[in-house]
């Protein structure tokens, strides 16, 4: 029994709806320092997102109580997960040590973890974006790359 | 009124806008013929590419893949069944029995000469019916525009789906994100927490690549597709010329499809999927042999692909002269002519009339060049694409991703943010709250806010002023009816459902 009552505050719907809640709720203490003006429109999308927010939470309560099945996110988590984390490991890695090193090693990581195994087929693809984007961006447009904070300092 | 269009025809020939179009139609039939990339998605990676791009030249490229990857779809639709966009699905009933019996090619001819086809009409909707609209727009002041603007946001209420609530959290969570940072007319500080980053608000390009570019990349990872690959035997490799006189008796879908695509695209929300499924079933209801529908009908390709093609410029109705997108491709163009200083509205008309009527031209070339870029020996290299392990495209994309994001101001914080946007929009989807809300309430949230205060400061803080003039109270009357009308269409189709049953 107790299972199923964690389960039940446990489906993404209704963690949504309470993650929306408390966001909301914080923006919402935050508008009391504006101009009454200035907070109308924010203030009103805030409370709209509280109202709506709770009635989304009702609503999947109800279906939970009623036996639906809650919706599912991902039929692979983990591969979620470590995508995500591959994605934020390289925007860190690009602000820490730079670009293009992040780069080099991001294409054939990435593709190699998620089945992509080929290892001439990965050093093409590597050298052929890296490149690319050297001639197009940095060459071409002129455009600056972060160098990477360790360097710098 | 017509005469800017032709003026600014010069302007579109020029060699670079051209080029433009050409790049944009070959990228945007690679995008579309990868299962899980979409024109969205393709113009939401490409927006911060194009800032340093004299804006014909950025919107060339918009409309190329636009065009592009509605027929691109076509490819895996026709070849594996599995459309590469959403709007392709109707495609499959009868391109893929047709690859099945060694008519592939010939699929994919019809749905290339069908989509060109689709795109011809739409474009020359566009130029017929934007410049007058847009002529009465013009006359609108600032209480005027507020409520065109409160109307685009309740027209989110078709943007909605089955889910009015989701939809609602994502409108009011888009119209909040247009609040953050200086508020417009007193300059105070609002939602930015000392970040200096934030002052100038958050770019909508940073939002549109999160929303749109991320979540499909952890589906391309999450889920790696295998296919059987394509092979010779599924295409055809006979030239499109010998094909054609196959094609005429197809003229009657060709006009009807057209027709339909075109007032779906001018309706809020409705977009390209249903107006390919909604011409398959017409074209199939008038045909003298509906049974052969399903079994391989090539006149079923050509309705489908007509429809989902004559929606792309006619969508751009409604979001060139309201700044009201019909569709999500819509509302991301809208964004990339947001980046450009360009302001959806009459006032584009007035200020900008080369570019704006350059981009409906480029529409319309981006629909011709279709056949000629989209022919049998492209097709035929365009569908081996599909043998792409799909790890090392999601690899290219995340590069993409954030050499796009870093060169709007050249900071990691926009990155960062980003990815916020992103791991909100994957759940968002997950959870089929749509995502076009978020983008409109980004777009004309601000807009709104802007007017309503312009025009509480003309009436000296008199409410009143919003419903002094019969346009407003026309404009209200009209927002009112999108929010009721369906409200009573349920309440009134139920008890006839219950009837039935």
């Amino acid at each position: 029994m107790s299972d199923r009552h964690t389960s039940r505050l446990l489906r993404p719907e209704t963690l949504t709806a309470i993650g929306i809640i408390v966001v909301a709720a914080f923006f919402l203490l935050a508008t009391t320092d504006l101009r009454p003006i200035s907070a109308l429109l924010p203030g009103a999308m805030l409370s709209g997102l509280v109202v709506l927010a709770v009635a989304l939470l009702v609503r999947d309560q109800r279906k939970a109580s009623d036996g639906e099945p809650p919706v599912q996110l991902s039929r692979a988590p983990m591969r979620v997960i470590g995508a995500f984390a591959l994605i934020v490991g390289y925007a860190l890695a690009t602000d820490f040590i730079g670009f293009y090193p992040s780069t080099i090693a991001i294409i054939p990581l990435v593709s190699a973890l998620f089945g992509f195994r080929n290892p001439l087929g990965l050093l093409a693809a590597t050298v052929i974006v890296v490149g690319a984007v050297y001639l197009i961006f940095d060459f071409g447009m002129s455009q600056d790359f972060p160098a990477g904070r360790l360097w710098q300092n | 009124m017509y005469s800017d269009l032709l003026h600014a025809l010069p302007e579109v020939f020029g060699l670079t806008n051209f080029f433009a179009v050409i790049i944009g139609v070959v990228a945007g039939i690679v995008v579309g013929a990868m299962p899980g990339l979409s024109a969205t998605m393709a113009i939401s990676v490409l927006v911060p590419f194009t800032f340093g791009l004299e804006p014909l030249v950025a919107l060339g490229l918009m409309a190329g893949i636009y065009n592009g990857a509605m027929y691109g779809g076509a490819i895996p639709a026709v070849l594996l069944r599995i459309p590469g966009t959403p709007a392709a699905v109707a495609t499959t009933f009868d391109g893929y029995p047709m690859a099945q019996k060694g008519q592939g090619g010939f699929a994919l001819q019809v749905a290339v000469v069908s989509s060109s086809i689709g795109g011809i009409a739409s474009a020359f909707a566009l130029m017929l019916l934007a410049p007058p609209l847009s002529k009465v727009t013009l006359l609108f002041g600032p209480s005027e525009v507020f409520w065109v603007a409160v109307f685009g946001l309740a027209s989110i209420i078709f943007l909605l789906g089955g889910n009015p609530i989701k939809g609602l959290i994502s409108a009011c969570f888009g119209v909040f994100v247009s609040v953050i940072g200086s508020d417009p007319i007193y300059g105070n500080d609002r939602f930015t927490f000392g970040q200096l980053e934030l002052l100038d608000g958050i770019n909508m390009v940073i939002l549109l690549v999160g929303l749109y570019a991320l979540p499909p990349v952890i589906d391309l990872l999450e889920t790696p597709l295998k296919t059987d690959g394509i092979g010779k035997s599924q295409l055809g490799t006979e030239p499109i010329w010998k094909t054609l006189p196959r094609m005429k008796h197809f003229w009657k879908t060709w006009l009807r499809s057209s027709f339909i695509g075109i007032w779906i695209g001018i309706l809020p929300g409705a977009g390209g999927s249903m107006a390919a499924f909604m011409s398959y079933n017409e074209a199939r209801r008038a045909s003298k042999n509906p049974e052969a529908w399903g079994e391989g009908e090539p006149e079923g390709v050509a309705a489908a692909e007509t429809a989902n093609n004559a929606d792309t410029a006619s969508a751009l109705i409604p979001a060139l002269t309201l700044g009201i997108p019909g569709t999500a491709v819509a509302a991301v163009m809208l964004g990339g002519l947001l980046v450009h200083g360009l302001q959806p509205g009459p006032m584009l008309f007035r200020d900008n009339p080369d570019i704006v009527f350059g981009f409906m031209w480029q529409f319309l070339f981006g629909a011709i060049l279709l056949v000629l870029l989209g022919g049998s020996l492209a097709t035929n290299s365009f569908a081996r694409l599909l043998n792409l392990p799909r790890p090392l495209l999601g690899s290219i994309i995340i590069v993409l991703m954030l050499i796009g994001v870093y060169s709007i101001h050249g900071r990691m914080f926009d990155v960062y943010m980003m990815l916020g946007f992103g791991a909100v929009g994957w759940v968002m989807d997950k959870l089929k709250f749509p995502l076009p809300p978020v983008v409109l309430g980004l777009i004309l949230g601000g807009f709104a806010e802007e007017n309503l205060r312009l025009a509480l400061r003309i009436g000296r803080g008199d409410w009143m002023v919003l419903f002094s003039n019969v346009t407003s109270l026309v404009i209200v009357a009209l927002t009112v009816a999108v929010i009721v009308g369906p409200i009573l269409k349920k309440k009134f189709a139920r008890p006839k459902t219950q009837d039935a049953t």
